[in-house]
């Protein structure tokens, strides 16, 4: 499903020369939950965003469904992100003068459904998610856990392959964070691939398959060393 | 403050502030300009016509019929008008100073074909000419009534007798003091003497924009135009009460003739500089318009840039920023925007002027518009951009510690 | 996805009420001030009589000094003729028609009782004026080639001048009495005012059209000296009226119809040798200098657009620059401010053409604000010159607005908008999907 060999990002500066991801590879297969953690600067975002075609790798080969996603370009990434990928941020990222049902709409519209097709994603999502009385709210009007669920909706609606969340959490006391993880292993169960970047260990083990990234390299991929990982 | 540090974070996003300073470079090439235009409209409109404009008015009477005759008619109609109560004199004569159509004629100090002349207007008036519009004789002599002399319409002949304007005088004769040009000998017609007898300080000629404006000659002949001219004096704030009196007494004196065009000097004035006058009521306001909405511009590219910096902002003031300094903060960078600004729009401006004065035939600008806008737009500038600067100084040191 | 757009540019309007009407008023005051000035200008400069502009020649031939050029700056001949040489190409008959006018100034004494006789602008022309012109009558037509060669009283009538003399009536065979003499109408001119008035410009070339037309050989008949300008640079000999008419002082317009360049060429050579053989009689001191312009040619020659409108002009344009100058700076203030959004935008799968055209959108919508209230604007702006020119009359036709001017007015705001789009909307662009998607 997801597959990056020996990938590596630079960052250049006049100056300085920054190695966030270095020979990167790694398989996910499909219906995987992966989580990803790592210390501060050890490169999970820049992964993520790599993943997630928002950023162009440096060096090494990034299959996505089979296909080459290299050395696309921004219309075909665009699409493919469209399409095939959903996101989940940490800050939620909803747009503030748009009302629930406009911001789950965002990404339907650059796919180019018709209007009824549109209206009957939207509101089948928003139902999933169990904020159909709240469509015609604006963000501010929600609670913070509610804002992520709209964003999942909103991530849900085209029906992607796989989902990136980024601290899909780390915004949330712990109650709502629980109800959030709820429902990403929900939809996990009903058979979309999730990558989960965290650094909060508890959550990370509700993953399926731990990864742990440091200096822009895998450094363990397991289940069971995560704990001693994360307190070394 | 140190300019260094406003300025390195300046660089770092140039596009706004370049935008702002090529529209405060723009607008002060206007603004010099416009400035330059109306400095220059304004002069030209002040120079006096040299006649007591407030108490003249003017009206026309035309014969239809053939066969009148016109000597008869002006003399009666004129001793009629100096009669009247009220009337301090009146003339009859070709035109009056700013009217905008008259007679010219070129004057030469030698006579013949070949010898280069200058352009003066001519009036044609009678003894009383100096006294009926106010003017101010300087030097020599009135003209004598047995000086005055009658002529047809085409006729050619001159009479050998001339007053000049000092304007004049000083064109003809450029070493020599007015007093001493009187009794001396021009030519009209390239070969007709003309004996100055006298010189009268200012008299315009009818044409506000010729440049020969200040060369008249008062003549003393009178024509038999079917078309009449006269000129009339009122004694102060006899004026108004006068002229619909007078037209009526003229129109009702005979049926050969109508009377027509009746017109004060005051109005002919606002006539004359009505071109000048608009410009320049234009020019004012393009321009306060336009400083305006730069000031708008910086209003709001200001209040932008505080609201994207208010993290920033609350930063500075935890780490012991005081407000005044928040303040001089954005006043500076303002100030060291509107520099480059004025210094880009000096050269704009300098530039448009002398392509404007090559183009249109505009007296070059006056060297200190340019310092004078410099110095509005800086100030400008500086109000403008206090109101978001203030707002910044409002920014609570706690906007540190949050996170969004 | 063109209405999403639309939809798009309208929430953003409506979430920056106060940045966006800067714009909006920005683009709005830049658009007034330029069309206000562009309006006149286009009235100024335009073409008088469209269908025959290309075929209608001025003729300016150089009588003028040996010394001392009629034009010291561009040495062009005098814009008048004598009446010498008005006559002589008059009957030379060399061009398809061929005319000469010149203004006169008559008194009409109305038949009516008690009605007061009043002043009349008059031109003194022949017959062909009103074919070569092309001008439109209500009643009647001019007078024919008989009536100019036998001298005969016969008038045409404004439409004006009729309606206050005849109440408007067929007046055509009736008498109208003017400085004595009785005049027959032969026909009565339509409102007919060409802007600019190219047939004679040189007292105005914005003034009204005459009120009455009389024949060239009856005004010369009855000595009516021209109520125009007269200009002389040799002293008129003695000998009265017909000392005048011999004299070298221009004080008419002739204008002559040819088809084509080789007619044109044909007349021009003509005129050249009509100059030299003067110059064998001891006439045109001056070097052969003839012009023989075009409608559009002889307006520009003359300068009839207003130095003031050209300056006002260039003022303009910059003020139009200065107002898109401030709306790049704010619509890349708003730009910036969104940039989260853009970036969410596109990690959500909007291509940078998807952002493009998002951006765009919403410039041309307050571009098109900006337009309608230009519109509005420049008509204020016009009502203002009229009233600053409240005392000249011809003012009054160079501040009419068509739909042309307004389709410019709306297209120009349009274009200014997108134009001044281009930057801020390649820098929404080139934001990356990935750089605001994390706040910390």
């Amino acid at each position: 499903m997801l597959s990056m060999k020996n990938v590596s990002k630079v960052y250049r500066t006049d100056t300085i020369e920054t190695h966030a991801l270095r020979e990167f590879s790694l398989d996910v297969e499909e219906g995987e939950f992966v989580s990803v953690s790592g210390p501060s600067g050890s490169g999970k975002t820049t992964f993520l965003n790599i993943a997630g075609l928002l950023e162009d790798l440096s060096s090494g080969t990034y299959e996505l469904d089979g296909h080459d996603v290299s050395a696309l370009d921004d219309r075909q990434r665009s699409r493919i992100r469209n399409e095939k990928i959903g996101f989940i941020f940490q800050s939620f990222n909803l747009i503030p003068e748009l009302n629930v049902f406009d911001n789950v709409d965002v990404p339907l519209r650059y796919r180019g459904f018709k209007a009824a097709e549109r209206r009957r994603r939207i509101e089948h999502v928003i139902e999933m998610i169990g904020l159909a009385s709240r469509m015609r709210h604006l963000p501010s009007q929600l609670s913070g856990g509610q804002q992520q669920r709209v964003a999942i909706a909103r991530a849900l609606a085209g029906e992607p392959r796989f989902l990136l969340a980024d601290e899909p959490t780390g915004n949330l006391d712990s109650q709502m964070a629980g109800s959030i993880m709820d429902l990403l292993e929900e939809i996990n169960a009903a058979g979309t691939t999730i990558i989960m970047v965290t650094h909060e260990p508890s959550l990370a083990r509700r993953a399926k398959r731990n990864i742990f990234v440091r200096d822009g390299r895998i450094g363990i991929d397991d289940e069971t060393d995560l704990a001693v990982a994360a307190s070394a | 403050m140190e300019f260094g540090p406003v300025l390195r974070a300046m660089m770092h996003n140039r596009s706004g502030y370049v935008l702002i300073a090529l529209q405060i470079a723009v607008t002060m090439a206007i603004m010099v300009n416009a400035i330059a235009i109306i400095q220059e409209r304004t002069r030209l409109m002040a120079r006096p016509s040299g006649i007591d404009e407030d108490n003249i008015f003017y009206l026309s009477s035309l014969v239809f019929q053939p066969d009148v005759d016109q000597r008869v008619m002006i003399d009666e109609d004129l001793e009629a008008l100096r009669n009247t109560p009220g009337v301090v004199d009146a003339i009859s004569t070709n035109s009056v100073p700013l009217r905008g159509g008259g007679w010219s004629m070129s004057l030469q100090t030698e006579p013949g074909a070949e010898v280069d002349g200058s352009g003066t207007a001519i009036y044609f008036v009678d003894e009383h000419g100096i006294d009926t519009f106010g003017l101010n004789l300087i030097a020599g002599r009135n003209f004598r009534p047995e000086e005055v002399v009658w002529n047809d319409p085409q006729s050619n002949r001159w009479p050998p007798a001339g007053i000049l304007t000092r304007a004049l005088a000083e064109t003809l004769f450029p070493d020599e003091a007015p007093a001493d040009v009187v009794g001396r000998t021009v030519y009209i017609n390239q070969d007709n003497p003309v004996q100055i007898l006298g010189i009268i300080d200012v008299m315009q000629a009818p044409w506000s924009g010729w440049n020969g404006v200040e060369r008249s000659m008062l003549v003393p002949e009178r024509r038999e135009w079917d078309y009449n001219r006269y000129v009339v004096r009122t004694e102060p704030g006899s004026r108004d009460r006068l002229m619909p009196q007078i037209e009526e007494m003229l129109a009702t004196r005979s049926q050969e003739r109508i009377v027509m065009d009746m017109r004060t000097m005051n109005e002919t004035r606002k006539l004359s500089y009505l071109d000048d006058a608009a410009l320049v009521k234009i020019l004012t306001f393009i321009t306060t318009l336009l400083t305006i909405i730069t000031g708008l511009g910086i209003v709001g590219l200001a209040s932008f840039s505080v609201s994207r910096r208010t993290k920033q902002i609350g930063t500075r003031r935890a780490l012991g920023a005081s407000r005044p300094a928040i303040l001089r903060y954005f006043m500076l960078e303002n100030f060291l925007v509107s520099s480059v600004g004025v210094g880009g729009g000096a050269i704009l401006a300098v530039a448009l002027n002398i392509w404007m004065v090559e183009a249109f035939d505009l007296a070059p600008m006056r060297w200190y518009v340019v310092p004078v806008a410099m110095l509005a737009l800086w100030l400008v500038g500086q109000l403008a951009v206090a109101g978001p600067a203030r707002r910044a100084t409002l920014v609570p040191p706690a906007v540190a510690t949050r996170t969004v | 996805m063109f209405r999403y757009y639309l939809k798009l540019g309208a929430l953003s309007i409506r979430t920056n009420p106060i940045l966006s009407a800067l714009m909006v008023a920005a683009i709005a005051i830049g658009i007034g001030a330029c069309m206000t000035v562009v309006t006149v200008h286009y009235i100024m400069s335009g073409d008088p009589i469209p269908n025959k502009s290309e075929q209608l020649f001025f003729v300016q031939l150089d009588s003028w000094d040996a010394f001392d050029p009629y034009d010291d700056e561009t040495n062009e001949p005098p814009d008048q003729v004598t009446y010498l040489d008005a006559t002589a190409l008059l009957d030379a008959a060399e061009a398809r028609r061929q005319v000469v006018s010149y203004r006169v100034g008559r008194i009409l004494q109305p038949p009516a009782d008690g009605a007061r006789p009043f002043e009349v602008s008059g031109r003194a022309t022949s017959g062909d004026f009103f074919a070569m012109f092309d001008v439109p009558f209500v009643f009647g037509g001019g007078w024919d080639r008989a009536s100019d060669d036998n001298g005969e009283q016969v008038v045409v009538l404004s439409r004006r001048i009729n309606d206050r003399v005849f109440g408007g009536e067929d007046s055509v065979g009736r008498r109208i009495l003017m400085n004595g003499d009785s005049y027959r109408v032969t026909g009565v001119i339509d409102d007919w005012n060409p802007v600019p008035k190219f047939y004679d410009e040189t007292t105005g070339a914005f003034n009204d059209t005459e009120e009455v037309f009389v024949p060239f050989s009856v005004a010369i008949d009855k000595e009516l000296s021209g109520s125009g300008n007269t200009n002389c640079w040799q002293p008129v000999p003695d000998g009265g009226w017909q000392a005048f008419l011999n004299s070298e002082c221009v004080w008419m317009q002739m204008w002559v119809e040819l088809h084509g360049e080789t007619e044109w060429q044909a007349y021009m050579d003509f005129l050249n040798a009509y100059v030299a053989s003067q110059k064998e009689l001891g006439r045109f001191p001056r070097p052969v200098n003839n012009r023989l312009y075009n409608v559009k040619e002889h307006l520009a020659a003359q300068n009839v657009v207003e130095d003031t409108v050209q300056i006002l002009l260039v003022l303009a344009a910059l003020f139009l620059v200065v107002c898109l100058l401030n709306t790049i700076g704010l619509l890349l203030a708003k730009v910036l401010r969104r940039s989260a959004d853009i970036s969410l935008r596109r990690a959500l799968g909007a291509s940078k053409r998807a952002v493009f055209a998002q951006y765009v959108v919403e410039a041309g919508m307050i571009g098109l604000a900006g337009g309608i209230i230009g519109v509005g604007m420049t008509w204020l702006g016009l009502t203002g010159v009229k009233g600053l020119y409240a005392e000249m009359e011809f003012v009054k036709k160079l501040v009419q607005m068509d739909w042309i001017m307004v389709t410019t007015a709306v297209c120009l705001a349009i274009a200014s908008a997108l134009g001044a789009a281009l930057y801020p909307t390649w820098r929404a662009v080139r934001i990356h999907p990935a750089s605001e998607l994390k706040t910390l």
